[in-house]
């Protein structure tokens, strides 16, 4: 403990912490960010429009990130693929929708608690099968899973296909605090009480992943049986830690059907629908909490938005997906610090620029030469 | 009733020969390199449409066939031009593997997922570029059909579903007379297994991984040579549910097990035939109900083999 | 025939004279509408449709015909003196995004999309919007009749005939050729989504109570498989007298594909397929052998037969000439639905003496009849049109170099469909 209030010695250097829950605090630069993502968040609705953005789109993928956020807790901690969260996503967004086409209820916010209920309950048993897999063996189980389940839906009348089921109730859209809205009111009402409750989902992820637990979460992730040696209850944990990912991606799930008031398995359930999710959270940047929020807005609006800029669309993600990978393997989030940093550089001696275009140059064609090579020794042999 | 049992045992029969020859271009990338490769099913979707137009080119020179003889003519003609159309997915393979996947082998696995995403989609609309984003077909296969097969032993059946089993089983004999017989084959396997040794005794792991990485995309483009020649048409997403299937099949087998995606690909291919049968509704979630049924019971598949190729 | 009968004909207006086809029965003479007060700036306009992948068979057909009815439009100059601009975009399975992206960018009309599952889900967001939109196809029976009727609905239309009306003439269509005693057994292979169940359901309801025949085989492949060969194996055993099939697009070429390859047209009296038409341009000549009655939905571009009725002639003329393809009944889709609109809103800018809100228009739309090279068309009192359905023997014709309907019988509306505010399986029943 540092005698200043917010300095604290880390590791032998002197940094500021803001802090702002018992033993957890952020950077000053971190603060100026969150602030400013807050006051984004809030004022997101009137803003986007000015910047001729679609804040339900906005709002969509930030329901997207957020499943994304929960994915990540394994992703990032346990170092497990899930190729199958669509599947919670799916299952809360049907929970609404089943509780309001089959059952009548019509209040917004018991719909999200059964949403977050079913979704989670998948969660459960999914993970209960899956806990004691690893790598690819987990990453396809759990496809297997999210398929089985959007097989079952798309083929069902009780879930009406694939036309899907909508969230009305005798044609009106749900309550929400036990009053009826106008289309903007219901809209603004679910994006506010969304982002106050995301907010407390994030702030309980930072402090998880803080936590004793989240610390056993990574030891789990770096080497399982060390992990089992030194007494941590492997799957137990990764059991537990796959639900809590579940329930996040419920609880978007749910929501995302409050918003859409119709729910169908292609967009909720399909199995590339948990690749996205999947994609969003390294697109942000997996090694940070906020990143596949961030992730997600950005993958949302490209797949949805991007066939109105472009005929070549497809290809379009493509690119800026490949482009992270090359050039920001941190993602969007995690490499803004470096990202800083070659700015910087490249502003005060310009000149590199060309020289990292150059280097780039050279080393796609220095690939493709040996393509050609090897390709002409498969067809020719050698010689 | 037996005979319907035959014919829907053969038809099971068919499609994982067809479920093989796509899966197989998986497996071997998987099981050497260790890369799952999400853009699989563009590369066959691009084998079926290069098919589209070679063999279209090559079918245009011969005359339609008017007996059995001019018919068995016509079917090797379509055979080369497949062969012709897999054979451009070798530069295309090699190329993805030295320019794109080479740089990122040290990194993360969902770096790999990420990027082989982000070509599946480059891909799609490279194709449609090609092709136009309507589908196409090559249109041979009613004539394929007129190649005399069963009916020699007095049983009808499509021809073209005997040429795929033929030719599925030929191409597995293949492969594993290439991964166990063959010198380049044999130092494929040294490098999948260590890849500092066979990198000590002058192996040039970067060459073999490319080579791999092209044979990938050869034996996904002739997948979708095969089912181009076939009943179906190729367009654009046809690559999607290939992939989502091919991962069953490989899993089923052992990740890496070439024989293990064979009789994978089989198991695949003939129970979900008899579940369509016997309960028609089950169509669609068949092949991942077989998948976590068998998964569960035996976690490392049924030739399961870890980092090799067998 | 001169102007003025012409005129009255086809609803009074040079437009609706130019989208009918009829417009070089026209001569010169002023049009009342100038003096109409109307905006300057073109119409903006939106269109959502498949256009890649095997579904385009479909949409992209659509997309022509919108593209063709716009371009008559802006060539008679438009409506009501205001050019129409389209634009076209991949409806995906966002389709209800779309429709709000349209709106957003400040559309006056969207048309599309073609899945029915899509157009489920923005009826609601459209009456919310209040941004017309007229449905190119999304033909579930169900939509108009039972989850969205007139009442909550002011918005939302739907050019293309609703499945009843094709599923049941498919069922009358069987009956007239092999006559009611003849058919005992009946066999279904249809796409594993809503729309095959929906159709399977409304052929099986209407072939058993106009012959009490039973039902020997439902299959149900997934949409877009590449195999098909274990429900032919099905119906070969079954060997029942009539199979239905609402395949289409590649579903369909696959399906004969595989049918011929194993020998089921032996074992069937007749394959009768309300889509099967759709595929027109994507059959080759050995696909059309057999017992097989094709449908082509609200359109066969040569009924009434070409020779004698000129704006067919025409229209496949163009049609061919700018996109080289026979027009399918999806052309029609994407051609009645802007054909639709763009005449009920000359027809209002007529009554209403300046250019019309989206209330008044969808007034005017409610019950609106118009023509086109298909025929004479209207829209319901339940935002559904009516047109006539096409079934036909499907044959190979030599001088197009491509699939054919002959032997081409009509049904009317009204044969096909239950009276206003009655669904179709309680009208199914009471025959």
């Amino acid at each position: 403990m540092s005698r200043f209030p917010l300095v604290e010695d880390r590791d032998g250097q002197t940094v500021v912490r803001i802090p702002l829950t018992r033993g957890l605090g952020l950077t000053p630069l971190q603060t100026v960010f969150a602030f400013l993502g807050l006051v984004g968040l809030f004022a997101l609705p009137f803003l986007a429009g000015l910047v001729g953005l679609s804040w339900e789109r906005l709002f969509r993928g930030i329901l997207f990130g957020l499943a994304a956020v929960g994915l990540n807790l394994l992703l990032r901690h346990t170092e497990l693929v899930s190729f199958g969260h669509a599947a919670f996503f799916g299952g809360g967004a049907y929970g609404v929708a089943v509780l309001a086409a089959h059952y009548n209820v019509s209040e917004g916010l018991l719909l999200l608690l059964g949403a977050v209920i079913v979704g989670t309950t998948l969660a459960v048993v999914i993970g209960y099968f899956v806990a004691g897999y690893v790598d690819i063996y987990f990453a396809l189980l759990t496809l297997a899973f999210n398929q089985v389940l959007f097989a079952t839906v798309f083929r069902s009348g009780f879930f009406n296909y694939n036309d899907g089921l909508q969230v009305r109730i005798g044609g009106d859209r749900p309550t929400l605090f036990f009053l009826e809205w106008t289309t903007l009111g219901y809209d603004l009402v679910l994006y506010y009480t969304t982002i106050v409750l995301m907010l407390v989902m994030l702030l309980a992820m930072w402090k998880l992943i803080n936590s004793p637990f989240g610390r056993a979460l990574d030891a789990i992730g770096q080497d399982r049986t060390r992990a089992r040696f030194i007494g941590i209850p492997v799957e137990k944990y990764v059991w537990l830690s796959f639900t809590i990912s579940g329930l996040y991606g419920a609880f978007a799930g749910g929501v995302y059907a409050l918003l859409r008031l119709h729910v169908q398995p292609e967009p909720t359930l399909y199995v590339f629908v948990s690749g996205e999710i999947l994609f969003m959270a390294i697109l942000g940047g997996f090694t940070t909490l906020v990143g596949p929020l961030i992730g997600g807005i950005i993958l949302v609006y490209l797949l949805e938005a991007a066939r109105f800029w472009v005929e070549y669309y497809h290809a379009l993600t493509g690119l800026v997906l490949l482009a992270i990978v090359f050039f920001m393997p941190k993602g969007i989030v995690g490499s803004l610090p470096d990202f800083n940093a070659w700015v910087a550089g490249r502003v005060r001696e310009p000149g590199r620029l060309q020289e990292d275009v150059r280097s780039a140059t050279a080393a796609v064609r220095e690939g493709v030469d040996r393509a050609t090579t090897t390709v002409r020794i498969i067809v020719f042999g050698v010689k | 009733m037996i005979e319907s049992f035959v014919t829907h045992t053969l038809n099971g029969l068919y499609y994982g020969f067809i479920l093989f020859m796509i899966a197989s271009g998986l497996t071997i990338i998987f099981g050497v390199l260790g890369v799952l490769n999400l853009a699989h099913g563009e590369l066959y979707a691009l084998g079926a449409f290069v098919t589209f137009t070679i063999v279209g080119y090559l079918t245009g020179l011969v005359a339609s066939p008017t007996g059995p003889v001019s018919a068995l003519v016509f079917a090797v003609v379509v055979l080369l031009g497949s062969l012709a159309a897999a054979a451009v997915l070798l530069p295309v393979g090699a190329i993805v593997e030295s320019v794109f996947v080479r740089p990122i082998y040290e990194r993360a696995e969902v770096y790999q997922l990420l990027l082989t995403y982000a070509l599946l989609l480059i891909f799609i609309d490279v194709m449609k570029f090609g092709w136009g984003a309507t589908p196409v077909d090559p249109g041979v296969y009613s004539t394929l059909n007129q190649v005399p097969t069963t009916e020699l032993v007095g049983f009808g059946y499509p021809s073209y579903n005997v040429i795929v089993m033929v030719v599925g089983l030929a191409v597995f004999l293949w492969l594993v007379w290439f991964f166990d017989r063959s010198k380049t084959g044999r130092i494929v396997r040294a490098t999948a297994i260590n890849r500092d040794m066979a990198t000590a005794i002058g192996v040039s792991t970067d060459r073999t991984f490319t080579l791999v990485f092209a044979m990938g995309a050869f034996f996904a483009g002739f997948g979708g040579a095969m089912v181009s020649i076939g009943p179906g048409t190729a367009f654009l997403e046809m690559g999607l549910d290939p992939l989502v299937l091919s991962f069953v099949v490989i899993v089923i087998g052992g990740l890496g097990s070439l024989k293990g995606a064979f009789v994978g690909a089989l198991l695949v291919g003939v129970i979900s035939r008899w579940a369509i049968w016997q309960y028609p509704p089950v169509e669609l979630a068949a092949p991942f109900a077989v998948m976590l049924a068998i998964l569960l019971v035996k976690p490392e598949g049924l030739f399961g083999t870890w980092g090799e190729i067998e | 025939m001169d102007r003025r009968t012409v005129m009255k004909a086809v609803g009074g207006t040079a437009l609706a004279v130019a989208l009918a086809g009829c417009s070089d029965l026209l001569q010169e003479e002023d049009d009342p509408i100038e003096d109409a007060e109307v905006p300057d700036e073109p119409i903006e306009a939106g269109l959502q449709t498949f256009l890649e992948g095997a579904p385009a068979v479909l949409g992209v057909q659509a997309q022509y015909g919108a593209e063709t009815a716009v371009r008559r439009i802006n060539d008679n100059g438009g409506i009501a003196d205001r050019q129409v601009e389209l634009e076209v975009v991949e409806e995906g399975e966002e389709a209800l995004e779309n429709y709000q992206q349209f709106v957003d960018d400040g559309m006056d009309v969207t048309f599309g999309p073609i899945s029915s599952g899509n157009h489920e889900a923005m009826v609601p967001e459209i009456n919310d919007q209040g941004v017309i939109n007229v449905a190119t196809d999304g033909t579930v029976t169900t939509l108009y009749e039972e989850d969205h009727p007139p009442e909550d609905n002011q918005y939302s239309f739907r050019f293309q005939n609703h499945d009843v009306m094709e599923a049941l003439a498919a069922a009358i269509e069987a009956v007239e050729l092999l006559g009611e005693d003849e058919i005992d057994t009946y066999a279904g292979i249809n796409p594993g989504y809503a729309f095959g169940f929906d159709e399977q359901e409304i052929f099986a309801a209407g072939i058993e109570q106009l012959t009490g025949a039973e039902l020997v085989y439902e299959g149900f492949p997934d949409l877009g498989t590449d195999d098909m060969s274990t429900h032919i194996e099905e119906v070969n055993s079954e060997e029942p007298d009539v199979l239905f099939s609402s395949c289409w697009g590649g579903d369909a070429t696959l399906l004969l594909e595989q049918g011929h390859g194993a020998g089921m047209f032996d074992n069937v009296e007749l394959l009768v397929g309300p889509v099967l038409y759709g595929s027109a341009n994507d059959l080759s000549e050995d696909l059309t052998d057999g017992p097989i009655r094709a449908g082509s939905r609200n359109f066969y571009w040569d009924q009434p037969d070409t020779e004698r009725w000129s704006p067919g002639d025409e229209l496949v003329a163009e049609v061919q000439d700018e996109y080289g393809v026979l027009p399918t009944a999806h052309f029609m889709s994407g051609y009645g639905a802007v054909t639709a609109w763009a005449t009920a809103a000359e027809k209002a800018v007529r009554l209403l003496g300046r250019w019309p809100d989206q209330e008044e228009l969808a007034e005017v739309l409610t019950n609106h009849g118009f023509f086109t090279p298909a025929g004479y068309h209207t829209i319901g009192p339940d935002h559904q049109g009516y047109s006539n359905a096409h079934f036909g023997e499907l044959a190979w014709s030599g001088e197009y170099d491509a699939a054919v309907i002959e032997d081409v019988n009509v049904y009317a509306a009204k044969n096909v469909s239950p009276p206003q505010g009655q669904t179709s399986l309680d009208w199914i029943e009471s025959w």
